[in-house]
């Protein structure tokens, strides 16, 4: 069934950024060195955004993650009207969840960052700065790849929960957080990316619909590999 | 060109086969219901340590007692206090589906956990460098919890796990409701799980949430939540399993207030948005339901702001409902399951709960506000809400099919 239409996708991880149309750009130099501890700092937000980066660092690396990935399509979504944007749903799929900030929130509690203690926290931040207000999924897979999450979308849009939905794929691990308690490697992995996809009807996309099948992560790093703009 | 995901939608109820819980109450279903059926508190004093200092904590605890029988009958989990209730519900609920789980092959048993933490108190120690097992360590992770969970039950099915804040129960009711309807399994195992640990009383103790005296949901004085602990399991089944009349899932609907992170919309109109999806799927008017089995959690601003979208959504005639809240506390990611298995026996049993520790109603609360439980012969329709951190929100309708 060819009923349903992929609008935009984005990809962020240790290689680079980038979403379908721009394609996938490497880090500047002077920001990979952060990039191998998992740091996500207001440099890396300025790449993608003119706009004040204090909300942004106040998050977590998975709701950076997040919050980097769903801005880099935000231009399909920002100039929707406030009705139309109840209809676009949010869900997101992760393994590691919130286990970093969990970690570093048990060894030291503060109350700033108990909210990030979620896996779903980044889907709050997401709809705050685009006021999204559709349904909502977060789960939580032994896959890292978002095994589950296109078919989740595919259900919503087709039972008509939702026109459109933005679909995360997450995982958030630092080498270093993750040593600090000795957590096994071969149950916890380390490292990090975001990926995000928006899913919708092939009538509501306002360009060229690719086509693709397969896993969220793969779909969204195949899609930003061979960008349109490159075509 | 467009994507190929198959998914079979059949947009038909879906019927619950059975229930179970451990939870401050005690050790199953019928322990709950005397107590709602008496509108008691469940919640306890303790002193307990947080960071460095002691303080008192009133919270819906397990007892101790039924915790050293569940650790006595399965020495293997002994230190994964998730695993244990979450096994003793699930045999609860298994148990009143018997009829229907010994016709339903493993490969159509499907699992979906609900939690926030899973067995976050093994983080706990790890960071506190005590001795934790191995089975324990691995149960840190939501998504093993529920493939151990589903191992053990016998559910060959598609696996899942919420983690939504304090909506995950409703959210993981409302998605097994939808593996069945794709075809992806006859029955579901939902279960929900959150244990009261370090890592969860020192987040809500700095956020300043907790109400030192115990939560009085809905009250004029009310100052915050209490915290409570323990697993629900709800067993869904395609509706031709089940001999009539069954109660059903027949709407849900979930929505974002798009607001604040830790805060509710001041207004209730994200809230109100998932209550008129979930009455949208069920096709049915505001006008049918019968009780709300509300989030109540008591704190000032949830409770004001859920009474502002009782208003806005049914008028002058807001239907009777109250919060359990006051009897085992906030649950978490057992809430949705927790409460939602309540209106399954409220339905069955045809009586409404009332709002245990209220002493003088907010005079925001609608005048429907039920303080004390009461018999209700025409109970046919039940709508449930949570919200939770992130600006979440679920709603869920539940039907009594008439004879």
């Amino acid at each position: 069934m060819n009923d349903l239409a992929i609008h935009a996708a984005s990809y962020l991880g240790p290689e680079g950024f980038g979403n379908d149309l721009s394609g996938l750009r490497a880090w500047p130099s002077p920001l990979k060195e952060n990039l191998s501890r998992g740091e996500l700092d207001g440099l890396h937000w300025s790449l993608l955004s003119a706009s004040d980066p204090s909300r942004f660092l106040r998050m977590d690396l998975m709701c950076r993650l997040g919050f980097m990935a769903a801005e880099l399509l935000a231009v399909n979504f920002d100039t929707l009207t406030a009705a139309r944007r109840e209809h676009l749903g949010v869900c997101v799929e992760c393994f590691t969840g919130s286990l970093d900030t969990d970690i570093r929130f048990a060894q030291t509690p503060r109350p700033s960052i108990f909210a990030y203690t979620l896996p779903s926290t980044v889907i709050g931040e997401i709809c705050i700065r685009h006021r999204l207000k559709g349904p909502v999924l977060s789960l939580i897979s032994p896959d890292t790849d978002g095994a589950n999450l296109l078919g989740e979308a595919a259900e919503w849009l087709r039972a008509g929960d939702a026109e459109m939905v933005l679909c995360l794929g997450i995982e958030a691990m630092n080498v270093s957080t993750a040593n600090s308690i000795s957590l096994p490697e071969n149950l916890f992995p380390r490292g990090w990316h975001g990926a995000a996809l928006l899913l919708g009807r092939p009538e509501n996309s306002p360009r060229e619909k690719t086509f693709a099948t397969g896993r969220l992560l793969e779909v969204c790093r195949n899609l930003c590999s061979v960008p349109e703009h490159a075509c | 060109m467009g994507i190929a995901v198959e998914t079979a939608v059949n947009q038909s109820a879906i019927a619950i086969a059975g229930c179970g819980a451990v939870c401050a109450t005690g050790l199953g279903m019928e322990p709950l219901q005397h107590a709602v059926a008496a509108n008691a508190s469940a919640l306890q004093r303790r002193e307990l340590v947080i960071g460095k200092t002691s303080q008192p904590i009133v919270a819906g605890f397990v007892a101790d007692e039924i915790i050293g029988k569940l650790r006595a009958a399965d020495a293997a989990h002994a230190d994964s206090r998730a695993f244990l209730f979450t096994s003793a519900a699930l045999k609860e609920a298994a148990n009143n589906a018997a009829t229907i789980l010994d016709f339903v092959p493993a490969n159509r048993r499907g699992f979906v956990l609900s939690t926030t933490k899973a067995n976050i108190e093994a983080l706990d120690k790890l960071v506190r460098q005590q001795p934790v097992s191995a089975v324990a360590q691995r149960q840190i992770q939501p998504a093993f919890l529920a493939a151990d969970l589903a191992a053990a039950f016998a559910c060959c099915g598609p696996v899942q796990c919420v983690s939504a804040a304090c909506i995950s129960g409703l959210s993981a009711l409302q998605q097994g409701a939808a593996l069945i309807r794709r075809g992806l399994a006859d029955v579901i195992f939902v279960v929900g799980v959150d244990v009261i640990s370090q890592f969860v009383l020192s987040g809500f103790n700095a956020l300043k949430s907790l109400d030192p005296d115990g939560c009085r949901p809905f009250d004029q004085a009310r100052l915050g939540l209490s915290l409570g602990e323990g697993a629900a399991a709800i067993v869904l089944a395609k509706r031709e399993l089940l001999s009539s009349p069954a109660i059903l899932i027949s709407g849900a609907g979930t929505s974002n207030d798009a607001n604040h992170l830790t805060g509710p919309s001041r207004d209730g109109s994200g809230l109100a948005l998932a209550i008129q999806r979930a009455l949208a799927k069920a096709q049915i008017a505001p006008g049918q339901i019968d009780y709300v089995h509300a989030h109540g959690t008591g704190t000032p601003y949830n409770d004001a702001m859920e009474s502002l979208t009782l208003r806005a959504v049914f008028g002058d005639h807001v239907p009777p409902f109250s919060s359990s809240k006051g009897i085992f506390g906030h649950t978490l990611g057992t809430a949705g399951v927790l409460e939602t298995a309540l209106c399954v026996a409220a339905l069955k049993n045809n009586f409404l709960p009332g709002t245990p520790r209220l002493r003088e109603r907010d005079p925001v609360a609608p005048d429907s506000l039920l303080v004390e439980p009461r018999e209700e012969a025409n109970l046919n329709c039940i709508l449930k809400i949570n919200c939770g951190f992130g600006g979440t929100n679920a709603a869920l309708v539940l039907e009594r099919e008439l004879p």
